[in-house]
């Protein structure tokens, strides 16, 4: 059985002011066990997807079932089985993360003294023991949001969607959380995560869907979707922009991208030659140039026609986005 | 691990949250419980010489000698407006996404609106029962006895059960805990166009048309009834009626709103 199996869904929301079509067509299967990963900018309608699943939102068309459970009329036994941290929920700061836990449990159903138990585990599991007695209005962002998954594990969930979990985090404590959603995964547990961070996506997700505009515009595995752009991508810099232009009208493949061009093609360092003759023999001149295997980076480039904000093609792309 | 959901163990955990919620910020407590215990002490300064024992004989009287028995009810009304924190606190909940989180969870949403209103609920009683002990200290002492205490306490409570429905209603309406709190405005017109400083015959023109239609004018009568003229079941009666009337219409409005604020988008 699939664990989550979305097909056509779309959400149209209508203020006053305007009508907002957030979700498009989405559609995508998680299988069970897996870390399947929605790759997207701000407003791609990431979070609007991740509500609809969660039952937290009605769906404007389509459907999606969890685990074989209608996820509109079987809503109270989805809630059962999944565990959501969403992006702006708010963590009770006057509360310490011991305080929180426990009342998460007795909400959840659990005796006074399984709660007590089952809170010592989990903070055990998030890394919060030694800080469970501290009001969470002192906790660092790293801390709440491990807190945060901590509390949507709290009745074991099959299933857990994540939006976002490691925005804002700094490079030390998203490795740490990343560890931590991996665990889960070995253990069984089938993870939903959202996020914009292309490194994030590569390293995390067992697989992915890239979407835009409330559209899914690609899915498969990483190296799936690195191989299906087709060889090697081969970027060209230029001394000015006059022969940026003009070389834009030689290599007709060739993708606009900064001050760079890119095309991708098989073999591509045997073709450097070639390509840099037909430039000069234009007059155009390359003041350097390069070859390497696509990253996702490419791919979404590829896919969208432009690229992630705070990415630069590099691995670095997410250390441009802390500070 | 046994899982046991009963909509009163979701509703008491809900409530102790809540309950820690306020104990953590306790000087949030303290603005009305001052405005309340100002009320009863600068009246009774300003006005208590005039009167109140020494009006004795003239055509000022209506305080039976006793001016604190005849102010206290307006302290106590005040007081009581202290249920209105609830809709602060359940849209403190909206707005940090707190209750995003327990709509996520199988939890009831009766006791998710609930708590909150208990909460209000005893701080109506902490507040209006605290300005009863200060009055009772400084010489409050009904004219049905220590039984007024308990009577006037009933009717605090009730009408500020009415405020925290209106609050809850106000707050869910406007969705900011800014328009829960401008909602308190009410309060202004609620205590002043009313028989606050002299009986409702004393009022002059457009003053005693408005208090006539105001429900607090019959609140705090009702509980003066008891303080200072005796049994009196008629005026008792209709204090009570208009406040549990104006209890059960915006208790109704803060189911309705609520109901809206738990349905999906
Ligand atoms: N309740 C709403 N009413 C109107 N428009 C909305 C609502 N919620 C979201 N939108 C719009 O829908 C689009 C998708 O929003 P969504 O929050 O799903 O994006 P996202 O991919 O999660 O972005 P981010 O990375 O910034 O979290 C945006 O244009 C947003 O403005
Ligand atoms: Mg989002």
């Amino acid at each position: 059985m699939l664990a989550v199996d979305v097909k056509n869904i779309k959400k149209t929301f209508v203020t006053k002011q305007e009508t907002v079509e957030a979700v498009k067509d989405v559609s995508f299967q998680v299988e069970q066990g897996e870390i399947f990963g929605l790759l997207g900018p701000n407003g791609a309608g990431k979070s609007t997807t991740i509500l609809m699943l969660t039952t937290l939102l009605s769906i404007t068309k389509g459907e999606a079932s969890i685990l074989g459970l209608d996820i509109v009329t079987k809503d109270k036994e989805v809630r059962e089985k999944i565990g959501v941290a969403l992006q702006d929920t708010g963590i009770d700061n006057l509360l310490t993360g011991k305080e929180l836990f426990f009342t998460t449990c007795r909400l959840w159903g659990y005796s006074k003294k399984d709660s007590e138990k089952r809170t010592m585990e989990l903070l055990e599991l998030v890394g919060l023991t030694e800080a469970a007695d501290r009001r969470v209005k002192t906790y660092s962002g790293g801390m709440k949001r491990r807190l945060d998954l901590g509390l949507s594990l709290v009745h074991s969930p099959d299933i857990l969607f994540l939006d976002e979990p490691t925005t804002g985090l700094d490079p030390g404590s998203r490795r740490v959380l990343w560890e931590e959603i991996k665990r889960l995964r070995d253990n069984g547990v089938t993870i939903i995560l959202t996020t914009q961070y292309l490194e994030e996506a590569d390293e995390l997700a067992d697989r992915l869907a890239i979407i835009d505009e409330g559209l899914v515009v690609a899915e498969g595995t990483s190296d799936e979707l690195k191989a299906s752009i087709g060889g090697d991508v081969i970027t060209f810099s230029f001394e000015n922009d006059s022969d940026l232009k003009n070389a834009k009208n030689v290599l007709n493949d060739a993708i606009e991208d900064k001050d760079q061009l890119r095309i991708t093609v098989e073999n591509g360092a045997a073709k450097i030659p070639s390509f840099i003759n037909d430039l000069n023999k234009n007059g155009i001149i390359v003041s350097s140039v390069s070859a390497s295997k696509p990253t996702l980076d490419d791919v979404f480039l590829e896919v969208t026609g432009y690229r992630l904000e705070g990415s630069a093609g590099s691995d670095s792309s997410n250390e441009l986005e802390v500070k | 691990m046994e899982s046991n959901r009963s909509f009163f163990v979701q509703l008491q955990v809900l409530t102790k949250r809540m309950v820690l919620r306020v104990v953590r910020r306790p000087l949030a407590e303290l603005p009305n419980l001052i405005i309340s215990a100002f009320f009863l002490f600068v009246y009774d300064g300003a006005l208590g010489g005039v009167f109140g024992g020494t009006a004795s004989g003239t055509p000022f009287d209506f305080a039976n000698g006793n001016f604190i028995n005849f102010i206290l009810p307006v302290s106590i009304v005040s007081a009581s407006l202290s249920g209105a924190a609830s809709g602060i606190y359940l849209v403190e909940d909206i707005e940090s996404g707190v209750f995003k989180r327990y709509q996520s969870m199988p939890i009831s949403r009766w006791a998710i609106i609930l708590a909150p209103m208990n909460v209000g609920a005893l701080r109506v009683l902490l507040q209006a029962g605290l300005i009863l002990l200060i009055g009772k200290f400084i010489g409050a002492d009904p004219e049905v006895g220590n039984v007024g205490f308990l009577i006037v306490l009933s009717l605090a409570f009730i009408w500020g059960m009415g405020f925290a429905g209106y609050s809850v209603a106000a707050g869910v309406k406007s969705g900011s805990s800014q328009g829960a709190q401008a909602a308190t405005f009410l309060f202004f017109p609620a205590i002043f166009l009313a028989p606050t400083f002299v009986p409702r015959e004393q009022l002059k023109g457009w003053l005693e048309t408005a208090a006539a239609y105001n429900p607090t004018t019959y609140v705090i009568e009702g509980m003066r009834s008891v303080m200072v003229q005796g049994w009196e079941l008629d005026i008792l009666f209709r204090g009570y009626l208009a406040a549990t009337s104006f209890a059960v219409i915006t208790l109704t409005l803060a189911v309705i709103s609520a109901r809206k604020a738990t349905e999906k988008a």
